[in-house]
């Protein structure tokens, strides 16, 4: 009986011993960091992992952090829910990280937001993708996201190319609709103007219809975010050589280019510096980064560097022994952080929602291919 | 709202070109084959990665017709050699099955929708005429001729030729027709490997009107069983005028508000009211004819 009772009082001891060191993946070993990123599955983002490992590969070359190498633990969800919300709890739990950096999933925010919140444990997404990466209190992607992303493109539309008749054919994510009704009113709050037609039921099928209605209506600008391919073969067609099409970031890939007709007026939205002119400024270091490490050149892989390089710089800046706890406030309390490959500086902050960045530069289709435009970043009510 | 029935009378042709070769696999191999449009996509893919490769467009389209066939004749191998004894809804999960890998394995292989998403010819994408303010593109005649060739091609092959007797026999009495000396599993071979090169011809044709990306081309099945469902897996002219049908039917989904966000729908409800509309009639535990 005294035996057992013994070994109850160790095994005890054991645990709590674990759990007052948990999250902290120890103050002289490794700093652990996670991330979520989708490598299978329909939102592939397999450069993101690679770009933030080769930056943290550079910082442990240099001696890392206070001495201590940087690992960094990545996972898979494959867009699948339950692997999203596995992954997420095994990242904090068992491997312990002090932070998730450059997650690039379409799920986890939304699925995940309430662990981070929880276990007070911050995200730096590389890709925010659903509302839920820019309205939670411990997420704070390095991206401007969707939503903002629309409000800068609508306001491309009207201020710079000067057009009256915006209209918006759009497919929408469940769960988005929200965001984008947000997106439109910032820009009607800035511009006092409204959609000509707003569409949000593009599918996949002939686009056809839909082009047709837009030209009764006189549509001069069209914002649209769904496959490129049919949809500009037939604006081509239908003779729609007058209208600019304004896409969002996600259409923004060679492949893309390639496929629309050279008498078709295309632009897309970015994110970050366009990735397909490296000379940009920022854009240096990320493709010295990605070109010495043979990644794939993809907007995606820009936001990893970035999130890979704020994080360092935040972590550079703590006192102390490095834990879970002093990274959550150090990002809480950081001041910001001018990234040049960004419209607005980038900062955590205290509050409850987190969209530090803002803007977008836009590019033009010319000869299948994409042209940097002389504006510099649009950010909304600024320019 | 005439303009946008007129705009989806455009992808009518396409639709119907789908349904058809759905209807044309049920009536000579007695199989309704769910993996047809992943297949046809499979032959498409190969030949635009050829192209893309710097191959010239014509050995291209050669190599991806043969592609289509073989995986349709590979498709229709196993179902003759291992599943020939079994009945339609045995066969028809087969197919399903296949579906199912094709789409893992394409998407892999080819990429999704916008990494890959390929430029796909346009040999037909000049304006034809213009009704209303719709421009119509030659590919829309270039397919409705197609479906019509089809349709009639088919007709009087099956009606009026010794093969398209041997053919008849072979889909509605397959043991029979090998008693009486018809060569049926070398015929239904024959009949897979055409299938194949017919659906990749015809995958070629609606992948610049309904998408360059596999997972789009690979699920035009259910609008091709939607259109087939019209003709009942019978009638090659009614499968030609439901394809046109549910185009009018979708383009008409588009323009009208309330139901726009619902127009991928439209397949569904087509199959669900005709299930209905064709069993009204029947008793209750009577079999079921084909």
């Amino acid at each position: 009986m005294k035996r057992s009772l013994t070994s109850i009082v160790a095994v005890a001891a054991l645990a709590l011993a674990t759990s007052a060191c948990g999250g902290d993946s120890g103050t002289d070993g490794p700093i652990k960091v996670g991330a979520i990123n989708g490598i299978t599955g329909l939102f592939q983002t397999p450069e993101v992992p690679k770009a933030v490992q080769a930056v943290f590969d550079e910082v442990n070359k240099a001696g890392g952090i206070n001495g201590r190498k940087l690992e960094f633990i990545t996972k898979d969800d494959a867009m699948n829910p339950q692997r999203s919300t596995e992954a997420a709890i095994d990242l904090i739990e068992s491997e312990e990280v002090v932070a998730l950096v450059g997650s690039s999933s379409a799920v986890d925010c939304g699925l995940n937001r309430a662990t981070y919140s929880n276990n007070k444990i911050v995200s730096i997404p590389a890709v925010g993708v659903d509302a839920t990466c820019f309205t939670s209190p411990n997420i704070a992607p390095v991206n401007p996201g969707p939503f903002k992303l629309i409000t800068a493109m609508l306001y491309y539309a009207s201020e710079t190319l000067k057009r009256d008749k915006v209209c918006m054919y759009y497919t929408v994510l469940p769960g988005s609709g929200g965001g984008i009704e947000n997106a439109i009113k910032e820009w009607t709050d800035i511009t006092g103007k409204s959609l000509t037609v707003k569409d949000l039921s593009v599918g996949q099928g002939d686009p056809t219809p839909y082009l047709v209605k837009a030209k009764a209506a006189g549509c001069q600008a069209i914002l649209y975010n769904a496959q490129v391919g049919p949809w500009f073969a037939q604006a081509a067609t239908q003779g729609m050589t007058d209208v600019d099409f304004i896409m969002g970031a996600n259409s923004y890939t060679d492949a893309n280019a390639a496929l629309i007709p050279a008498k078709i007026n295309a632009y897309a939205g970015t994110e970050w510096q366009p990735y397909t002119d490296a000379t940009l400024p920022g854009n240096e270091r990320w493709s010295k980064v990605v070109d010495a490490n043979k990644i794939q050149r993809t907007a995606f892989s820009q936001g990893a560097v970035m999130a890979a390089d704020v994080f360092v710089e935040v972590l550079k800046g703590i006192k102390g022994d490095i834990t879970r706890e002093s990274v959550t406030n150090a990002f809480k309390n950081m001041k910001p952080i001018q990234y040049p490959m960004v419209g607005t500086p980038y900062v955590f902050g205290p509050g409850n929602a987190h969209n530090p960045i803002e803007g977008s530069r836009f590019v033009k289709v010319l000869n299948g291919k994409w042209q940097v435009l002389p504006e510099g970043f649009i950010v909304p009510g600024k320019n | 709202m005439l303009n946008s029935i007129i705009a989806g009378l455009t992808s009518g042709g396409v639709y119907a070109l789908l349904g058809l070769c759905v209807v044309l696999t049920y009536r000579l191999v007695a199989v309704v084959n769910f993996a047809m449009a992943a297949t046809g996509a499979v032959g498409a893919f190969t030949m635009v990665s050829l192209t893309e490769a710097g191959l010239n467009v014509w050995p291209a389209l050669i190599l991806g017709v043969a592609a289509g066939a073989a995986l349709s004749g590979l498709l229709g191998a196993v179902l003759v050699r291992w599943f020939s004894g079994h009945d339609e809804r045995t066969k028809a999960a087969v197919t399903v099955a296949i579906y199912v890998a094709l789409m893992a394995a394409g998407l892999r292989i080819f990429g999704n929708n916008t990494s890959g998403a390929r430029a796909f010819p346009r040999p037909f994408d000049s304006p034809a005429f213009t009704v209303g303010d719709v421009v119509v593109p030659q590919a829309v005649l270039v397919s409705l001729a197609f479906a019509v060739l089809i349709t009639v091609g088919v007709t009087l092959l099956l009606s009026r030729t010794g093969v398209g007797l041997r053919l008849q026999a072979l889909s509605e009495r397959p043991e029979t027709a090998q008693v009486v000396g018809i060569p049926a599993p070398r015929l239904a071979m024959a009949v897979w490997v055409a299938i194949g090169a017919l659906t990749t011809l015809v995958i070629l044709i609606v992948a610049p009107r309904l998408g360059g990306d596999f997972s789009t081309l690979g699920g035009l099945i259910a609008t091709a069983l939607a259109v087939a469902m019209v003709g009942a897996f019978r009638s090659l002219p009614l499968t030609l005028l439901g394809g046109i049908l549910l185009g009018c039917l979708e383009g008409f989904a588009a323009f009208w508000e309330p139901v726009q966000q619902y127009r991928g729908v439209v397949p569904f409800l087509v199959i669900l009211v005709l299930l209905w509309w064709r069993s009204r009639h029947e008793v209750w535990d009577t079999a079921h004819s084909r």
